[in-house]
């Protein structure tokens, strides 16, 4: 009889293996097998043991193996860990799977061979670095040692292999290629299999200061679970990392809003409002007037409903937005134009002044703010909320001139570097007959607004509103304050409305009438001085490249409406003027533009169209014209990747909480006021807000790691974070599946304590 | 029984056991191959190691259409026993298998199904209660020996096969349930060489279930499980010892049958090496045996005494047995190893033997040996040997 002892880790696939075996051998002779595992409640990584006994009696032996003819070890490392060599016979070997020489191990036996079986294994794809499955090579390793037939072993293996059979038995025989016996070995392994009898040998002494170990280690009951360093099981690697959230990548300006609304929930107002401060001087406004970008993939939507982001920078911007700036110092003797103060010119112009230059900003209008001053009517942003927010740009060194209405090249020869942020103000055409008779939209609000002229919309008036954005919605419920009867007439169905879907349902709210699927094909003077409208109905078609459904006229579906006015507000472009009339397509960043003087561009008149949008827009700028001047590579923000996403989240350990929604005033009638109509939320109101978030990809201490992991593992750290020991994490993944938020990764990699 | 071997082009084919084919299969395999050939029509199960690869490859063999059973995936043991009892009320054949912890959460199902008189069949793997541990033992089992199963304890994976096919035979007889026990890891995750009889071979043995008339049918409404007065109870019992009295004498008939039909020999009891001047006896379950088997060729004193049936224990056979081979009582120690702790003074084994030796004056040493999977290698068997030669306490506790 032939008694063979293997080592090996939980997850190299020595148990199959040595069952393996056991079929090999009752298939090539005669022969008795037996052979068995012996493990703890151990896993994936863990030191175990299996046995193997062939004999041409039966075996009358149904106990572990102490003094076996051949040890067999899967993973050199185990040699550290385990007295492998215990017990084994004096004319016995060892078999060592390692890509190395045997004289580089400390062995006492010269009766050694060595196979390279991770390397095979790996080349033939069976299993990972971290955890290759080694069994075929260490088979085709053993039967060479016996003697045994490669092709019925190899026949054998594929069989009952639970995937891979090729790839597993030619790793076998390739290992039977490959085994080295080292140059003084003198066994003779295979007369153990020959013999009937079981023949009483000597031991060998092993000079081994392990000796005394058990093969398998318990920690008992009196003894600390410390003793039981269960790190060396470890196969994937459990780490804190912050994964990027959603309500963060998605904001255009960058803010890192996951951020802020933590600060706000710990009632650390001020810190918040820095973070938002970083990328968006314009948090005030924002709070009020942006489609929250934050909000539109907020994990919580899953659970009950998203987070009401908005009224918490809302809040924040209100109270931060009244503390003194401060100018910092110029360091730089280049110097920069802005033309435009609108969001983006004012972000970029602020930007630069931070990091030391000096800034001009150049408006047309006698007011500064951009589309925000201009096309955002009062009652959504109250004008001293904007003023505040321009006065603190003031405050920190950049300089605006107004009523400067300016070309590129005006300033081409005062400038190092000429910032064109003009927006989009000029309203576009719809090219129909009689569109003299209707009135710029864009054009409207602006002048409404800066009270230039009122238009004269009286009380009881027909008003036809053309267009489905932001300004249809805007003139719709501005004309409504005056009195008028307004009726936005849209192409489209609701949903490809561009126009922000709350600020949609506040107009309906207020009693503005929309009508879909219908466009004006002309305009025609009545007798009575009203205007009558020719409507044609329309359907949808195939997405067009906006991947919106296109609009399909119906023919023969004209009717015609009188109304007193009709406003046009299907788009806006920018003003050339800036260019001084040159044919010029605005992108982000540095254009084409033949000037003595680098020109860059932002803002909507390069792309967006949202106030957010803007901000974002006149970051990257003032970053792109940074490196510009510094001469630095300017590099593209990446996409984030690994966005935390529903899927990622453990909703269970979130309990449901109602969202604090804005209040909206109710009002028995809008003619004549244009007070907000939005109200903020309380302060406490604000806290329980933002209590609310998951924390998607960010730790927040919940400690359910620390709770869970079964090895005790998870401790908090001197600077009471929540941190792994690596000693004694064993990779069972239970923190990483249990983390509410995605906080925790688990992959291959090795980490060491901190 | 014929031994032949023929050499065909590139493969032996051993033709031992006629219509038999030779495999090496770990224990639990067997068993799940034995539950296979009897066509076990419902198996609820719940997995626990080390049972667990049974109800596993069950499963598969359900997945796959190579067993035409309804397999159940139920929320805990306790589950899995109310299942197995239901079906079998309506007279299906129930097959399931558990371990330690499960059968103990079982046991108040396990009293149902036996006073039912449920003819079920399952396998334990063996393992200790507490302090917590999975590996060899045998408390879990015989903790539930007054429950009114029959316990019949295998020593390898072809007992196993076979006990099942036996459990069934039995089971189905007198309408009682069988347990199969296994040793942990020694036994159910063992592979060794088996050989497995031909489907057709187990059918012809082992014939569909009847049904007695006594099984739940809508059609003929009755009550199960009602409320028992006390002039009726002590029937019921009467009338389920009369059969549980049969247990034994049934086990070494059906034992013989078997061998008659697929070649190999059971009995409620096996002695080896046991007449009028062997001076031991060592009494033993499961796979010990097999290592006082190899132990005793060494020792012609000593002979060795494997108890198949535990449960009702085969007191006539061993009484029998003792005085046909003239057992000498001052010279012959019967020494118990008892794999299990029950909080007693002595193991399972050593009561059950004083019980069955009852006024005989023989002479009883108890051994606890192998608690908790602890090894028992033949160094341990040698150890008994050598300390009961001199040692005379009545219980010793060997590797302690």
């Amino acid at each position: 009889m032939i008694e063979i002892r293997g080592h090996a880790r939980g997850g190299q696939g020595m148990v199959t293996a040595f069952e393996i075996l056991a079929k090999i051998f009752s298939k090539i002779g005669d022969f008795q097998v037996q052979s068995f595992p012996a493990f703890g409640v151990e896993r994936t990584g863990a030191p175990i043991q299996a046995f193997l006994r062939v004999s041409k009696c039966p075996i009358l032996n149904r106990s572990n193996i102490y003094n076996p003819h051949l040890v067999v070890v899967f993973d050199e490392t185990l040699i550290e860990q385990v007295p492998v060599l215990n017990g084994l016979k004096k004319d016995g070997a060892i078999l060592l799977n390692t890509n190395s020489k045997i004289e580089n191990f400390k062995i006492d036996t010269n009766n050694a061979y060595t196979v390279p079986a991770t390397k095979i294994s790996l080349e033939k794809g069976l299993g990972t670095k971290a955890l290759p499955i080694v069994n075929a090579a260490m088979i085709g390793a053993i039967i060479k040692i016996l003697k045994v037939d490669i092709d019925i072993a190899t026949q054998i293996i594929s069989e009952n292999v639970p995937s891979k059979p090729k790839q597993n038995a030619e790793s076998a025989k390739i290992a039977a290629e490959k085994i080295k016996r080292s140059p003084k070995n003198t066994d003779n392994l295979i007369q153990f299999l020959d013999s009937d009898e079981v023949i009483e040998e000597e031991i060998l002494e092993v000079e081994n200061e392990k000796e005394q170990l058990p093969i398998m280690d318990f920690p008992s009951w009196n003894n600390p679970m410390s003793i039981n360093k269960t790190g060396n099981w470890r196969v994937l690697t459990p780490k804190y990392e912050e994964r990027p959230a959603p309500c963060t990548t998605n904001c255009p300006a960058g803010t890192d809003v996951r951020l802020f609304v933590k600060q706000t929930s710990e009632g650390n107002f001020y810190e918040a409002f820095d973070t938002i401060y970083k990328f968006n001087p314009f948090a005030s406004t924002c709070g009020r007037v942006c489609p929250h970008f934050c909000q539109q993939n907020c994990n919580r939507i899953e659970l009950d409903s998203g987070l009401n982001i908005g009224a918490i920078e809302r809040f924040l911007g209100d109270q931060g937005i009244v503390r003194k700036f401060y100018a910092e110092p110029i360091k730089y003797t280049k110097n920069i134009a802005v033309i435009g103060a609108g969001p983006a010119g004012l972000t970029a112009a602020l930007r630069l002044r931070q990091r030391g230059y000096e800034v001009t900003v150049f408006e047309a209008l006698p007011y500064a703010g951009g589309m925000m001053r201009t096309g955002i009517p009062e009652f959504r942003l109250p004008q001293e909320i904007l003023d505040k927010e321009i006065q603190a740009i003031e405050q920190q060194g950049v300089i605006i001139k107004l009523n400067s209405k300016v070309t590129v090249n005006d300033l081409e020869k005062d400038y190092d570097i000429i910032i064109s942020a003009v927006g989009s103000h000029k309203s576009s055409k719809m090219k129909i007959p009689g569109e003299e008779l209707s009135t710029d939209g864009i054009k409207f609000l602006r002048e409404f607004k800066l009270e230039t002229n009122n238009y004269s919309v009286v009380e009881g008036d027909e008003v036809a509103i053309i267009g489905g954005g932001n300004t249809a919605i805007d003139v719709a419920r501005t004309t409504l304050r005056l009195g008028a009867k307004p009726t936005i007439y849209y192409r489209r169905s609701k949903n490809e409305m561009p126009a922000i879907p709350h600020e949609v349902e506040e107009a309906i709210d207020e009693g503005v009438q929309i009508k879909f699927l219908t466009t004006p094909v002309s305009y025609n003077k009545n007798g009575n001085g009203k205007i009558d409208i020719t409507f044609i109905d329309m359907k949808l078609g195939e997405p067009d490249e906006s991947g919106r459904k296109r609009p399909v006229k119906i023919e023969g579906s004209e009717k015609v409406m009188s109304v007193d006015k009709v406003f046009s507000a299907i788009g806006q472009s920018f003003d050339e003027y800036v260019f001084s009339g040159n044919n010029i397509a605005p992108k982000q960043g540095r254009i084409e533009f033949n000037s003595d003087k680098p020109v860059f561009c932002c803002g909507d008149m390069a792309w967006g169209g949202t106030v957010t949008e803007a901000i974002g827009s006149g970051n990257h700028v003032a970053d792109e014209v940074y490196s510009y001047l510094r001469n630095i590579e300017y590099q593209e923000e990446q996409n984030p990747t690994n966005v935390v996403l529903p899927d990622d989240i453990n909703y269970n350990y979130y309990l449901p909480t109602p969202r604090h929604d804005n209040p909206v005033v109710e009002l028995k009638s809008f003619t004549g006021n244009f007070d907000e109509v939005v109200k903020g939320l309380t302060k406490e109101e604000v806290i329980e807000e933002s209590q609310r978030c998951l924390h998607c990809g960010d730790c927040y201490s919940c400690g359910n790691c620390y709770n869970y992991c079964p090895d005790a593992a998870v401790h908090i750290d001197e600077q009471n974070r929540l941190r792994i020991d690596y000693d004694y994490c064993k990779g069972c993944g239970i923190c990483f599946n249990e983390c509410p938020c995605s906080a925790i990764s688990l992959k291959m990699d090795e980490v060491e304590n901190e | 029984m014929s031994e032949k071997v023929t050499e065909s082009t590139s493969e032996k084919v051993l033709e031992k056991y006629p219509r038999h084919y030779q495999k090496v299969l770990k224990g639990n395999y067997a068993a799940s191959e034995g539950a296979a050939l009897c066509h076990a029509t419902v198996i609820p199960a719940y997995p626990i190691t080390p049972q667990t690869s049974i109800i596993e490859e069950l499963s598969a063999r359900v997945a796959a259409n190579k067993l035409d059973a309804t397999f159940i995936n139920m929320d805990s043991e306790h589950s899995v026993f109310a299942a197995a009892m239901g079906a079998a009320l309506t007279g299906e054949r129930v097959f399931t298998a558990t371990s330690g912890q499960g059968l103990f959460y079982a046991h108040e199902l396990l009293h149902a199904i036996a006073h039912f008189r449920l003819p079920i069949v399952i396998c334990n793997v063996g393992r200790p209660s507490i302090p917590w541990n999975i590996w060899s033992d045998q408390s879990d089992s015989i903790s539930q020996r007054d429950t009114g199963w029959i316990q019949l304890y295998g020593e390898s994976s072809q007992e196993v096969l076979d006990g099942i096919i036996q459990s069934y035979k039995i089971s189905e007889e007198l309408n009682l349930p069988v347990m199969m026990v296994l040793d942990a890891f020694y036994q159910s995750h063992t592979s060794e060489n088996i050989w497995v009889p031909d489907a057709d071979l187990v059918d012809e043995y082992l014939l569909p279930k009847k049904l007695n008339g006594s099984e739940i049918d809508v059609k003929n409404p009755k009550s199960f499980g009602g409320l028992v007065s006390p002039d009726n109870y002590g029937n019921f019992n009467h009338g389920y010892w009369k059969d549980v009295i049969k247990v034994e004498d049934l086990t070494n008939k059906i034992g013989e049958e078997f061998k008659e039909h697929f070649g190999r020999d059971y009995g409620a009891i096996e002695a080896v090496n046991i007449n009028k001047g062997t001076k031991q006896i060592l009494v033993t379950l499961s796979t010990i045996t097999t290592t006082a088997r190899g132990v005793i060729k060494s020792h012609p004193e000593v002979g060795l005494l494997k108890i198949r049936l535990f449960k009702p224990f085969p007191r006539k056979s061993i009484v029998e047995l003792f005085s046909k081979v003239k057992v000498n009582k001052d010279k012959c120690k019967i020494i118990t190893i008892d794999r299990n702790f029950l909080g007693d003074s002595e193991g399972a084994l050593m009561q059950e033997m004083k019980r069955a030796l009852y006024g005989e004056r023989y002479k009883l040493q108890g051994i606890y040996a192998g608690l908790g999977g602890r090894d028992v290698p033949p160094t341990t068997i040698e150890n008994i040997i050598e300390t009961c030669k001199t040692n005379n306490d009545e219980i010793i506790w060997i590797d302690s």
